[in-house]
């Protein structure tokens, strides 16, 4: 785990210090709204459809035992008991007070937590594969990297008033847990012919109006020059981003406006004139940043030991969560845990402060400690030892926490939709519930398999429904909410969108319309095909058929 | 003063949100805040809605309220027409707390 240094802590002090007396002016009346407004978001403070919500950055989705606490905190203190845990691997809560929101700033600076960067058009908190740094599918753990270009981007002068928003996501896997190439930035640890590891840059991706799988701006990028690179491709974006217009405002815009070849000259000729020694970090700083984000002392043990294995074929349960939920650690002996925070009756990614609670002395028990939050509104226990997964499974259906549906049609990517949010159109929460309990035998969920179902409540996709095997559109017309189906989308390293499959639904012909199409699925599908593979397959129109019998 | 005069039809009521807890609100017959939706002030007079923007403007300078604005009222069920405004009268349809507080 990075600790602030110095700089960092003195940062956020004075940054909630101001924030406090921008408060207090704004409650005495010597700020108004209008005045307001741009500092309150400059904190993550929204006002939306009930009240204000409060978005905190969980930088690359890396959260200790006591900051998890600290947000359990906040949720009993001065929210209504629960968080929400965003796609953007952040939290928020959606009921906290004005004169409150100060106070909820220092407690947060308390355990080196903030919610600068995470609204306006400036580089938002970076997500992060939230495996790094425990499966061996990486080359490198890319959090020292993560960390490298937060540091840089922190409330810097000059990509603080950008044309829009701008989000960066690294991996340093070929398999795509960061969704990379629908952000402005992906970034990939890759190595080059000769062995030396640097970076692979793509640009231009983006969901939202208008969705665009991101095109490779870099093929391989030397270690010590990313941030002077990243600094060229801004000022590109900064200089010819378009303004006029906020919704052809992202860099994927100006991509496909200027094209990707005369994007990446742009680019490379603002690179020649930068000084790469004025801005490239040293690599005793690199190595420094590194150092906090060093493997835990892994004991050698063997992997699946009989505790382990014993539990597998002695309880049923038990057996079906590891199955689904347990993934493979780089060390021998130890397992990545993601917990699922989908169960059936409640809102995709919601977690309550008793649960938080619990997580983190999970995490203190099992994981060293730490624990990461996922774009896929999920937590994950990074490193556990194979021999307490049993115990650990005990302890999280005691919360309330062991449902076994990870990345099954269950699993739903949801945003907060019309009950909450001012820019929704539609629900979105009621829908992932119905869905859910239509698909809620487990048995069911297992023999469908791996399925993506996302549902976003407008078109800004906060729920990615551009990338989901089926993505869900949540509109309204006359009072009237329906809902469009997309096929065919991929959140991983083959990144697609989706296609529009017609005129929307109502939620119960929705829900049925997906059944159906799940039912031709299983009908249909070859070997171990999963519903996406099947769909490449065979194509949009059969599914169609079902989907509008 | 606000630029969000009344452009609606039918039956009009004003609403904004609390400054300091952000909830939304609504002006009564008294023209005094509610966050009870039932009692909020719905007219087609326009002097009476002269009278509710005046008092919404002097409240927001004033900090108790933001984002004034009329919304049009439905005359047979006097809720809100818009979709989004009948979210903001009933608050939302599913919410983690209040299972928490059903517990």
């Amino acid at each position: 785990m990075y600790r602030y240094d110095e700089f960092d802590a003195q940062l956020v002090a004075d940054r909630t210090r101001q924030f406090r007396t921008q408060v207090e002016r704004r409650l005495a009346g010597r700020l108004s709204e209008a005045e307001f407004r741009p500092l309150r978001l400059m904190n993550g403070l929204y006002l939306q459809l009930h009240a204000y919500m409060l978005r905190v950055a969980v930088p690359y989705g890396t959260l200790n035992s006591e900051q998890f606490r600290m947000l359990a905190h906040l949720a009993e203190k001065y929210d209504r008991g629960y968080g929400h845990i965003t796609t953007r691997q952040n939290m928020q809560f959606n009921w906290p007070k004005l004169p409150d929101v100060p106070d909820m700033l220092d407690d947060l600076a308390s355990v080196q937590m903030h919610a600068i960067q995470t609204s306006g058009n400036c580089i938002r908190n970076v997500t992060c594969d939230p495996y790094a740094g425990a499966t061996a599918e990486e080359i490198e753990d890319p959090r020292p990297m993560a960390e490298l270009i937060r540091q840089w981007s922190t409330l810097h002068p000059e990509f603080t008033f950008l044309p829009r928003k701008f989000k960066i996501a690294v991996t340093a896997s070929e398999k795509d847990r960061a969704l990379i190439k629908a952000h402005d930035i992906g970034i990939q640890i890759v190595k080059n012919d000769d062995g030396d590891v640097g970076y692979k840059i793509f640009v231009g991706g983006g969901l939202g109006r208008t969705p665009i799988i991101g095109q490779v701006l870099r093929n391989y990028l030397p270690k010590g020059e990313l941030l002077a690179y990243l600094t060229a491709a801004l000022r590109v974006y900064n200089r010819y981003g378009r303004r006029d217009n906020k919704y052809k405002a992202r860099i994927k815009i100006l991509v496909q406006e200027t094209g990707i070849e005369t994007f990446t000259e742009q680019v490379e000729a603002e690179y020649k004139t930068i000084d790469i020694s004025d801005i490239s970090v040293s690599d005793a700083e690199r190595e420094r940043i590194t150092s906090y984000f060093a493997a835990p002392d892994f004991e050698t043990l063997k992997h699946d030991p009989s505790e382990f294995t014993k539990a597998l074929e002695g309880n049923r349960a038990f057996s079906l969560w590891a199955k689904n939920n347990v993934a493979a650690h780089k060390a021998s002996g130890y397992a990545i845990v993601n917990i699922s925070l989908k169960p059936k009756d409640l809102a995709p990614g919601d977690i309550t402060a008793t649960q938080m609670r619990a997580v983190s002395d999970m995490a203190d028990t099992y994981s060293f400690g730490e624990l990461r939050s996922t774009h896929q509104q999920n937590l994950v226990l990074p490193h556990v030892k194979q021999s307490d997964l049993p115990a650990l499974f005990a302890e999280l259906e005691a919360a309330g926490l062991a449902a076994d549906n990870i990345n099954l049609i269950s699993d739903i990517i949801c945003c907060p939709g019309m009950d909450f949010c001012a820019l929704a159109t539609a629900r979105s929460i009621p829908v992932s519930q119905a869905i859910a309990e239509r698909f809620a035998d487990p048995e069911r969920q297992r023999t469908i398999g791996e399925m993506q179902i996302k549902i976003s409540g407008c078109i800004n996709a906060c729920g990615h429904h551009h990338v989901g095997h089926i993505g869900i559109l949540g509109l309204e017309k006359a009072g009237v909410e329906f809902y469009q189906v997309k096929l065919g989308g991929d959140a991983s390293e083959d990144a697609a969108i989706g296609k529009v499959t017609g005129p929307g639904f109502s939620q119960e012909e929705l829900v049925d319309g997906i059944e159906r199409m799940v039912d031709f699925y299983l009908e249909t599908r070859e070997g171990s095909e999963r519903f996406l593979d099947t769909y490449r397959r065979i194509g949009i129109t059969p599914f169609k058929e079902v989907l509008y019998a | 003063m606000s630029t969000l005069k009344h452009k609606g039809k039918g039956p009009q009521s004003m609403t904004a949100n609390e400054l300091r807890d952000g909830y939304s609100v609504w002006l009564d017959e008294n023209l005094d805040w509610t966050r009870d939706f039932s009692a909020a002030l719905r007219t087609e007079d326009l002097d009476l809605i002269d009278r509710m923007q005046l008092k919404a403007d002097t409240d927001e300078k004033a900090n108790i309220v933001v984002g004034i604005y009329f919304i049009d009222i439905e005359t047979e069920s006097g809720m809100p027409v818009r979709y989004r405004e009948k979210f903001r009268v009933n608050g939302p349809s599913y919410d983690t707390a209040d299972l928490l507080e059903a517990k």
